[in-house]
């Protein structure tokens, strides 16, 4: 009770203090002239605008459907000393340079490593799916917490770290334990790079951190990079010879799930000038088809990418012997991700793949077209033994 | 079995033939009735329609035939048994026992690590994992059951084992990985079209052991309905019975839902809709009867889940609610009383 009490005096002489010093500022208001926006050529879920005092990140679609734009104020030290806004404006106001990071997505830690800050990471939800060699070396020696298991953060833990900032990610925005967080005061944005609808736009949530980090230009710089060589790996695929035709996916029961045409794998399949079997197909996420119409279609498929998550051959046939009628399983003509982990058992692709298409869109045009990237090493996919 | 009765068993052999037919040439790939009946004789050549109708449409048929049939039976034996129409393979836990073995298979790995960690689990250890699970949530509710005198307590009972098995399951899940869990919610959603002829002739072969068992259990099971007291006045050995039933339902529904996950509604529903059919209660006549329609009903649930000509199939399970809801209420509407 005594407890409590003390508490709630400090709640309220912090209150007191609080209104003393906004009272001293508000003298000096933002000027809402002399904006630039960063330039942003793929991505369409989030906008980053400078003003002279201050940055305005704001997130568009963090999960498919959303109808909420969320906006965060980012201020240097220097600007915040000097700057007064309407909290309430914002849906967090965030000090920049970050120092303390949380993010929740193994999608997130190629863009901390490139922009050489993954030392500002605290914690992280499931750990043992971080392959990178960085990153696990500080997992290794106590830097990063582990904050618990699929998704299931651990907010008291959370709320010991007191980071800066958590870098969350929805499916529908009803996340209870990123709500607790958000009231105890610590700002949850949520990434929406798995939204995107190509691959290079995914990618380009790289300039997302660069600005939480105050290192815009090194992202800009870092993404022009990417951006060069996938379109390079591209062009070079347009001169190939052939054109192979290509199955992908595999069945859950007797239901094949495959990438729809619309979606970032098809864009990558396009891109790497296969004929990609479903390339014309419109559905939204992936495709259920039935297997009569997937053996129908693709039985003499050339090549037959990513089938779910079997890591063999053998592993496949065990599952279902109609794999085994394929063309593409005869001629051990199969390639996945699954066989390319980390030390502790993470899937590389997950982790690398989002950040680095160029290296995914290279694999690709090595498997079809090897004769075109003769010294290139596959980075993710493995054939299947 | 009187004449009326013959004519209406014939309609319905018929009907199941028409049924299987049927099945066998509709589907997602438009396959013309001649080049059907070309594959059996063997002169089709194009080489993936005959695979898709061997291989993949007429096992799945097959599989139609013995769920829809085996589920039908079971609920008909579990309503004898417990004198309560309410009564089935899901209602008694067997389901949830068998999820239960299934998670403990799938799902376990995350939890035990080590040893267990593959997310590769052979098609056998879950058809075995779910045998056993079903096997021991019926025989605890068996124990249970002679425990206690009122029927409507067993339903709970067994209702509470399915309760306990969903919570063990949901601490399972959370401890899983995303694969795992998807390996799991996907044999809950329940298919038919996943089965090689060699997993067909395992399920036949157990499926015949439960059918057996059940015609030598047609006089217990017409003595039972008269209630358990007069029964054992005819001299009939009540334990031996009981156990008679649970071990064949526990083996027709256990590798029922083993090898087509859990498949919901059939085994509530088609003994009721026999019952308003025929209207009998004698056995001799319900079990083949509910055998011929639980085969049928199936077969139609399979060939809409297809939903013949597009690329699109609809989870099973969807199916045989939607559709068998609506009758079995109209039939009990229909004849103003429940026949039990």
């Amino acid at each position: 009770m005594l407890h409590k009490k003390i508490v709630f005096i400090t709640l309220l002489l912090s209150l007191f203090f609080w209104n003393c010093q906004d009272k001293t500022k508000q003298e000096i208001s933002l000027p809402k002239t002399s904006k630039s926006s960063i330039k942003i050529d793929y991505a369409a879920g989030f906008a980053i605008t400078n003003y002279e005092n201050s940055t305005l990140l704001t997130i568009n679609n963090p999960w498919p459907d959303s109808d909420k734009n969320y906006r965060y104020l980012l201020l240097t030290k220097a600007q915040a000393a000097v700057s007064t806004y309407n909290k309430s404006d914002y849906d967090g106001i965030i000090t920049i340079p970050v120092e303390k990071m949380v993010v929740t997505s193994t999608t997130h830690i190629p863009a901390l490593e490139l922009l050489e800050v993954e030392n500002t990471l605290i914690g992280f939800p499931g750990t043992d799916y971080i392959s990178s060699e960085k990153t696990r070396q500080l997992i290794d020696s106590g830097a990063i917490r582990e904050l618990g298991k699929n998704e299931g953060i651990n907010t008291e833990v959370l709320l010991e770290l007191n980071p800066n900032v958590v870098i969350g990610f929805g499916i529908d925005g009803n996340n209870k334990s990123f709500e607790t967080i958000r009231k105890s005061g610590i700002p949850v944005i949520y990434n929406g790079d798995w939204v995107e609808t190509s691959p290079l736009a995914k990618a380009e949530w790289v300039k997302f951190f660069g600005a939480l980090y105050n290192k815009s230009n090194q992202a800009e710089s870092i993404f022009k990079a990417i951006e060069t060589d996938y379109l390079e790996a591209k062009s070079l695929a347009e001169n190939a010879s052939s054109k192979p035709r290509v199955l992908s996916g595999a069945m859950h029961k007797d239901i094949w799930y495959l990438p729809s045409g619309t979606s970032p794998e098809a864009q990558l399949l396009k891109d790497a000038n296969v004929d990609y079997l479903w390339a014309n197909s419109e559905s939204k996420g992936s495709l259920a088809l039935n297997f009569e119409v997937v053996f129908n279609k693709a039985k003499d498929a050339d090549i037959w990418i990513s089938p779910s998550y079997y890591n063999s051959l053998e592993a496949l046939e065990k599952a279902n012997s109609h794999y085994t009628q394929f063309d593409a399983f005869k001629n051990k003509n199969m390639y996945s991700f699954v066989n390319t982990a980390g030390k502790t058992g993470g899937v590389t692709y997950y982790e690398i793949g989002t950040a680095r298409p160029d290296l995914v869109l290279k694999d690709l045009v090595k498997i079809a077209h090897p004769e075109l990237l003769e010294n290139y090493e596959l980075q993710f996919f493995k054939r299947l033994e | 079995m009187h004449t009326n009765y013959t004519y209406a068993f014939i309609t319905l052999i018929i009907l199941l033939v028409i049924c299987i037919l049927a099945n066998i040439s509709l589907g997602s790939v438009s396959i013309p009735i001649s080049a059907i009946f070309e594959s059996f004789v063997g002169t089709l050549d194009h080489e993936s329609w005959s695979y898709i109708i061997k291989d993949y449409r007429l096992p799945k048929a097959l599989t139609a035939v013995l769920v829809g049939s085996g589920l039908g039976i079971s609920g008909l034996l579990m309503q004898t048994l417990f004198r309560n129409p309410l009564a089935g393979p899901f209602v008694l836990g067997i389901s949830s026992g068998a999820s239960l073995g299934v998670a403990l298979v799938i799902l376990g790995a995350g939890v035990f690590g080590g040893a267990f960690a593959t997310i590769f689990v052979s098609k056998w250890s879950i058809i075995i994992a779910a045998s056993l699970g079903s096997f021991l949530v019926l025989s605890a509710v068996l124990v249970v059951s002679s425990k206690v005198r009122d029927t409507m307590a067993i339903l709970i009972i067994g209702l509470m084992f399915g309760s306990i098995t969903a919570a063990v399951v949901s601490v399972l899940s959370y401890f899983s990985s995303a694969e795992q869990l998807q390996q799991y919610i996907f044999w809950g959603f329940g298919s038919l079209g996943n089965l090689s002829w060699q997993e067909l002739g395992i399920f036949f072969i157990v499926y015949s052991l439960g059918m057996l068992l059940t015609i030598f259990s047609i006089k217990g099971l017409n003595s039972l309905l008269l209630g358990e007291n007069y029964a054992k006045s005819l001299g009939l050995n009540i334990k031996q019975t009981r156990l008679i039933i649970i071990i064949a339902t526990s083996l027709l529904a256990g590798t029922i839902t083993a090898f087509a996950g859990p498949i919901a509604f059939i085994g509530l529903a088609i003994p009721h809709i026999t019952r308003q059919i025929f209207t009998t209660s004698n056995h001799k006549i319900l079990i083949p009867a509910v055998f011929l329609f639980g085969a049928i009903i199936m077969l139609i649930c399979d060939s809409i889940a297809q939903l013949p000509t597009s690329d699109y199939t609809l989870p099973i399970n969807a199916i045989t609610s939607l559709m068998g809801a609506p009758v079995v209420i109209w039939l009990l509407v229909r004849k103003r009383k429940m026949l039990f």
